[in-house]
């Protein structure tokens, strides 16, 4: 196989958003049903995803061709083209555009949902304060019911790349881990250092606006004096 | 004799009737308080495992989960009492007052895990507590799971 063969479709960035979600999903789901002191993990790895959805949110703009969210967006004409079998392109094509949107939706309500959440046990979200307990009481039902959607959307999305592996005889995962396709093409351009360092600094920032670690100090507990021996 | 005999039967009346008096109201009022000061308990008991450890606060604390958990909670789900207010409309699902032998289970492991944590309480072995401490919030979560709405 030559070389010249190859065409970049996800850049490095990308492929790495994409694994590291795959594994925080993962470690999210079991560690929300396993519970116990396993909620604490759920908690933090929960503050990771808040980094890895607003950097593909950024890099949906400033990242390279076949990543950003203009190149794939579904719109109906392309998708129509694409159910009439006229659509011609690398990178998502506009129903896996779907699935992408669709995925990212439902987590980012899962993630907001969670930051307010609470178990009535021994865990809640960092942002819990900052709402009433009945909203997050509400909110932890909207957690626990928009995460069937999403396990529905995972496994759909699974049995999309099993159908283009099996049917289509197009496998899409090894160009997800090694960025590359066979064949021609236009190559992936753009998402140079300076839009990866921006992408950066704003997933941090979202990781440190989800952690609440901006709330006011809660007031420091009373000296024990205070309260009644008993 | 005859005295004897009515004492016994007055004191029946008296209990049948004790047990048939508590209100759908009362008992949901109860369970929601019981279930909210094991809350305060937990978080107590989280408060020092993370922090600084204080082996006679989490006694403390361990030992009223431990009360709770044998006090023979499920008298306070009275039949009827699936719906209705004590502090707040109650969250109970039906399947708690049917499923017998599972909920019997759930709340046997609870028990279990109570009766550790406070034993392990009383060492003051704080790796031991967390230990002991997580698998009773696995209890209480897989109760809430499958008996309480969302
Ligand atoms: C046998 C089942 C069961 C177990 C075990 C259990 N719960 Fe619950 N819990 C419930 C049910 C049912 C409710 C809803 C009660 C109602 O509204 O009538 C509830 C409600 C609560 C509430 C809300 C109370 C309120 O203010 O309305 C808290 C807090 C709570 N549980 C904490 C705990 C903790 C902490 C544990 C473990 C230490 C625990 N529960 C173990 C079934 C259980
Ligand atoms: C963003 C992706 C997230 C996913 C996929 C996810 C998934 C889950 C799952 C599967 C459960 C178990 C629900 C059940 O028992 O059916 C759960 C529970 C929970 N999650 Fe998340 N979660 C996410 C983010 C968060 C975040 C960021 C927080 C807070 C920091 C959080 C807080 C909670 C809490 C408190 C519960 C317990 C609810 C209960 O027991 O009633 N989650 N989550």
């Amino acid at each position: 196989m030559n070389s010249n063969n190859r065409t970049l479709v996800w850049d490095l960035p990308t492929r790495l958003f994409h694994w590291l979600l795959a594994l925080a999903v993962i470690g999210l789901v079991v560690t929300g049903k396993v519970g116990g002191n396993l909620i604490d993990w759920h908690g933090r790895i929960g503050l990771v995803v808040a980094g890895l959805i607003v950097f593909r949110l950024v890099w949906g703009v400033l990242g390279s061709t076949y990543a950003r969210f203009a190149t794939f967006f579904p719109t109906p004409g392309r998708i129509a083209a694409y159910l009439r079998g006229e659509w011609r392109g690398l990178g998502h094509n506009p129903l896996g555009a779907l699935s992408v949107f669709a995925l990212i939706g439902v987590l980012t309500v899962q993630l907001l949902t969670g930051l307010v959440a609470n178990d009535d046990i021994a865990f809640a979200g960092p942002l819990h304060d900052l709402v009433g307990r009945d909203f997050s009481n509400l909110a932890t039902s909207w957690h626990r019911l928009a995460v069937n959607v999403l396990i529905v959307l995972v496994v759909l999305h699974l049995a999309a790349i099993m159908f283009y592996a099996h049917v289509k005889k197009d496998n899409l995962v090894k160009p997800m881990v090694r960025g590359w396709k066979e064949g021609g093409g236009e190559p992936a351009r753009g998402g140079g250092l300076v839009a990866l360092l921006v992408a950066l600094a704003l997933a941090a920032a979202a990781v440190y606006a989800a952690s609440g670690a901006w709330l006011p100090e809660p007031p420091p507990p009373p000296p024990a004096v205070t309260t009644p021996a008993w | 004799m005859k005295n004897k005999l009515m004492l016994a039967l007055l004191a029946t009346a008296l209990t049948a009737t004790a047990h048939a008096q508590v209100k759908t109201e009362d008992a949901i009022k109860w369970r929601q308080s019981a279930y909210a000061t094991m809350g305060w308990s937990m978080a107590r008991i989280k408060a020092n495992v993370e922090g600084t450890y204080n082996k006679d606060e989490v006694i403390k604390a361990a030992n009223v989960i431990q009360a709770i958990a044998n006090s023979g909670m499920g008298a306070l789900y009275v039949p009827g009492s699936d719906k209705g207010k004590g502090w707040v409309d109650t969250r109970v699902k039906p399947e708690l007052f049917t499923d017998g032998a599972k909920v019997g289970k759930i709340a046997g492991d609870f028990n279990q895990a109570a009766n550790e944590l406070a034993k392990v309480a009383a060492t003051g072995d704080a790796g031991a507590v967390k230990n002991a401490f997580g698998k009773l919030g696995g209890t209480c979560k897989s109760c809430h799971d499958d008996y309480r709405n969302k």
